[in-house]
């Protein structure tokens, strides 16, 4: 599993976490029932707590993408709805656009001027 | 000629020159040797205590050559593209150097200590002579193995297209990790353990001392066993970093900076000699699946492989941390 996170990422880290797992299993690399490594793996590679990827792979399970079973770890349900992907995507270019100094508003103007 | 027709005709060459030797001498020798003749030597004492009939004994010895002579060339014959890399091959050559003078000395050595004695009991003790077999075998596997060594070292080559990247902004860094495990290997090697740990207890219980050595062992493999039939696998920008068991213990670091590039490959334990941790440094591979394997050239030549889920997306990242750590090295 890739995850990517954002050094200048305003948001708390495990909302980026889950971005970062929402991400990965939209890309495909995970199908419907693949079982995902297991929480302390993430956490050990990312250099963070394993609570913080408990909360985000919490907060993916109530959004319908994750499943947990006992004894068999976390595994993927349904692949994250289109609309929660670009959103995680805008919130993150969102806040790359705060640390240049441009408003929400600029950006909205910069996407209309690019479509 | 071509590297496969070149070796096999080493290789049968040797091998018939060897069992010839095995087949003549004894029979050249057959008016002044016992019948059955002493071919085993057991104890302290070193004296005879088993014996073969003349004929059984020189096809046994001859046959046995012949067999393990042709495991080389079975291998070269199935798969030709094994010759071309260089570790292979001396692996060979070292089995067809080392097999030869030990089966030679082995009967020279059996000749020697049964020639002019009527009966097989009272054929000589083998002595130090013994050791000179031990020696013929090191010293023959380390010339086969030297005259093997020249010619190609190849590694299957990667897919021509450009390796794909992960896109990573300055400010981002992104791990990647994957785990596989060989489910029947676990409980191959938990059920030796069990059966260790049971035999310990036993031992320990007064069931007498003998238990221990069979109870070390089975313990020693089942443990071998559990830890080598799972890995987990994690790239992060220090480099490569594999655990193995369930304790993550021992585990295998590949700093970026010794690999040169990365991709994926399908892998089956064909291609790489058998299952589990196969090859030696610079051509190693864990083997737990066949299909979808992690591969990584070292900068210093050689490779090391390990069969794992989502090997695209591993070394894709692996291929963009390396670029990434040259780019900062080269701006310092």
């Amino acid at each position: 599993m890739l995850l990517t996170l954002d050094m200048n990422d305003p948001r708390p880290l495990h909302e980026q976490v889950a971005e970062a797992i929402r991400r990965a299993v939209a890309e495909g690399s995970y199908a419907q029932g693949d079982r995902l490594p297991p929480a302390r793996d993430l956490a050990a590679a990312l250099g963070i707590n394993a609570n913080t990827v408990l909360r985000a792979l919490r907060d993916l399970r109530d959004e319908g993408v994750l499943e947990f079973r006992r004894g068999r770890g976390v595994s993927v349900l349904s692949r994250p709805n289109p609309r929660s992907v670009i959103e995680g995507k805008l919130r993150s270019l969102l806040a790359e656009a705060v640390q240049y100094g441009y408003r929400h508003d600029d950006v909205i103007e910069l996407i209309r001027e690019l479509s | 000629m071509g590297l496969r027709a070149r070796f096999l005709s080493v290789a049968a060459g040797w091998s018939v020159l060897v069992a010839a030797v095995l087949v003549t001498a004894p029979l050249t020798l057959r008016d002044r040797l016992p019948d059955p003749i002493a071919t085993h030597w057991g104890g302290p004492s070193g004296v005879p205590d088993g014996s073969m009939p003349f004929t059984a004994s020189v096809l046994f010895q001859a046959g046995l050559w012949v067999l393990i002579s042709g495991v080389p060339c079975v291998f070269a014959l199935v798969n030709a593209g094994m010759l071309r890399n260089r570790a292979n091959r001396m692996a060979l050559g070292a089995v067809l150097g080392g097999g030869g003078p030990f089966f030679l000395g082995l009967q020279a050595v059996t000749l020697s200590a049964n020639l002019d004695t009527p009966d097989w009991r009272q054929a000589g003790h083998l002595g130090w002579s013994a050791l000179l077999v031990v020696v013929a075998l090191l010293l023959g596997g380390w010339l086969g193995a030297l005259a093997a060594r020249p010619g190609p070292n190849d590694f299957p080559e990667p897919k021509a297209t450009p390796p794909r990247r992960v896109p990573l902004g300055p400010g981002q860094r992104a791990v990647w990790v994957s785990s596989v495990r060989n489910g029947p290997l676990v409980a191959l090697g938990g059920s030796f353990l069990a059966v260790g740990t049971g035999l310990a207890v036993l031992a320990l219980l007064g069931g007498g001392g003998m238990l221990w050595i069979p109870a070390t062992i089975m313990g020693l493999v089942g443990l071998v066993g559990v830890i080598f039939s799972s890995v987990r696998v994690q790239v992060t920008e220090e480099g490569v970093v594999l655990f193995y068991g369930p304790l993550h213990l021992p585990r295998k670091h590949i700093p970026i900076t010794r690999v040169e590039r990365a991709w994926s490959e399908e892998l089956f334990p064909a291609n790489v000699g058998g299952w589990g941790v196969r090859g030696l440094p610079g051509g190693a591979t864990v083997m737990l699946r066949g299909g979808e394997c992690l591969v990584i050239g070292y900068v210093s030549g050689g490779r090391f492989a390990v069969s794992i889920d989502d090997a695209e997306n591993g070394a894709a990242l692996l291929n963009t941390l390396v670029a990434r750590a040259s780019t900062a090295s080269g701006a310092r």
